[in-house]
């Protein structure tokens, strides 16, 4: 009996491993499939890429809104630089919102008409733990990234043709860029 | 030797079997929906208000990873899923249902029709969804989920969905309905009115 122990403690060991190493890890492989899927499918690091109008042809995530049009923009924060988001200002429902590469939402700012009157809708995303961006030129809220990469997407309300071809127009003044902190 | 090589193998059994268990009970695999791990079940509209949350379990991370990738927060955006009818019955495209509701405490909303896969059903009918820029959010309304088009006005194509669900989302929900969703969320209603042939 008592040499059953040994093995029995190792089986339980691994099955508690295997539980939590696998639940740990699927946002993870999740979100970087997803973003290497964007990659193929012709979205850049650093820019927004305003998505086609969400149909069953088109959709690339699960459970796409329809009524909504998607710009994308991956970030990657390893050169200790940071991320200067602006959204074009759109009429209706508008949002930026940031998620890790673990899939976490961090961040969500609202960026509609009126949302916004006084700092205008640029957001600053700096890597973890670096100093809080100092400039005259910028006085939009700043957010850490848990993750040094992740997505950023902007959704804007669009449930027509007309709405999408709105938003194409809007979408040109989107802009993701990298910022050098010296 | 002999038992160093048993012990190995009993070793990724047990890693497998975690594995498993761990992609089962988060809804990963077997044939739990996202609906069936909800913490808010209104009239058969389920919502897992941890959704985006930081604080959300690992569970919850990876079932929202598989099945919900990229959904906001609860203060920007709630959604509920439901799957049957007012029976109780399963959402099916053999079937026509007319679904019924009032406006929304929410800034936006919208219904949009999803089969068992996550996915838009694969029609062309570009009637996936109804919202409140269609239906209006002043008073009550009334759609047809069909997988032909109605006579009447609003309608939700089932068609090539086979089985499906639906998701309410709710924009910029107002406070009382992130806190006391039994309350004050208006729960559509669905109403079974004939079964038949799928095209």
């Amino acid at each position: 009996m008592s040499r059953l122990i040994g093995p029995a403690l190792v089986f339980v060991a691994m099955v508690l491993i295997g539980h939590f190493a696998t639940l740990h890890m699927v946002p993870g492989v999740i979100m970087e499939k997803t973003m290497a899927r964007m990659e193929e499918s012709g979205i850049r690091p650093h820019q927004f890429t305003l998505a086609p109008r969400t149909t069953p042809q088109t959709q690339t995530v699960v459970r796409p809104s329809p009524d909504l049009a998607y710009s994308i923009c991956q970030f990657d924060l390893s050169g200790d630089q940071s991320v200067r988001v602006r959204a074009g200002l759109y009429a209706d429902y508008s949002s930026v919102s940031f998620f890790d590469a673990r899939t976490n939402n961090f961040a969500t700012v609202r960026v509609g008409a009126g949302d916004h009157p006084a700092s205008g809708s640029e957001i600053l995303l700096r890597a973890s733990g670096s100093a809080k961006f100092e400039s005259d030129s910028f006085a939009g809220p700043q957010f850490e990234a848990p993750t040094r990469r992740g997505l950023i997407l902007i959704r804007r309300l669009a449930p027509t043709e007309a709405a999408y071809n709105e938003v194409i127009s809007v979408s040109s003044s989107d802009s993701c860029a990298l910022v050098s902190r010296s | 030797m002999m038992k160093s090589i048993k012990l190995a193998a009993l070793a990724l059994v047990g890693l497998a079997l975690g594995s498993m268990s761990a992609l089962w009970m988060s809804g990963l695999i077997g044939t739990a929906s996202i609906a069936s791990f909800a913490d808010v079940n209104i009239d058969g509209w389920a919502s897992d208000r941890s959704i985006g949350a930081a604080s959300a379990d690992a569970y919850t991370r990876a079932r929202v990873a598989r099945h919900g990738l990229l959904a906001l927060a609860k203060e920007e955006a709630i959604y509920f899923t439901r799957k049957t009818d007012d029976d109780g019955d399963p959402l099916s495209e053999g079937c026509t249902y007319q679904i019924s509701g009032r406006p929304q405490d929410a800034f936006w909303w919208s219904i949009t029709l999803y089969d068992a896969e996550s996915r838009l059903p694969m029609n062309d009918d570009d009637a996936l969804s109804i919202d409140a820029t269609t239906v209006g959010n002043t008073d009550a309304w009334t759609a047809i989920i069909a997988s032909r088009r109605p006579a009447s006005e609003h309608w939700l194509s089932s068609r090539s969905a086979d089985v499906f669900d639906l998701t309410l989302r709710l924009y910029r929900p107002a406070a009382n309905v992130i806190e006391h969703p039994h309350t004050n969320l208006v729960a559509p209603k669905i109403r079974k009115l004939e079964c038949g042939e799928t095209e």
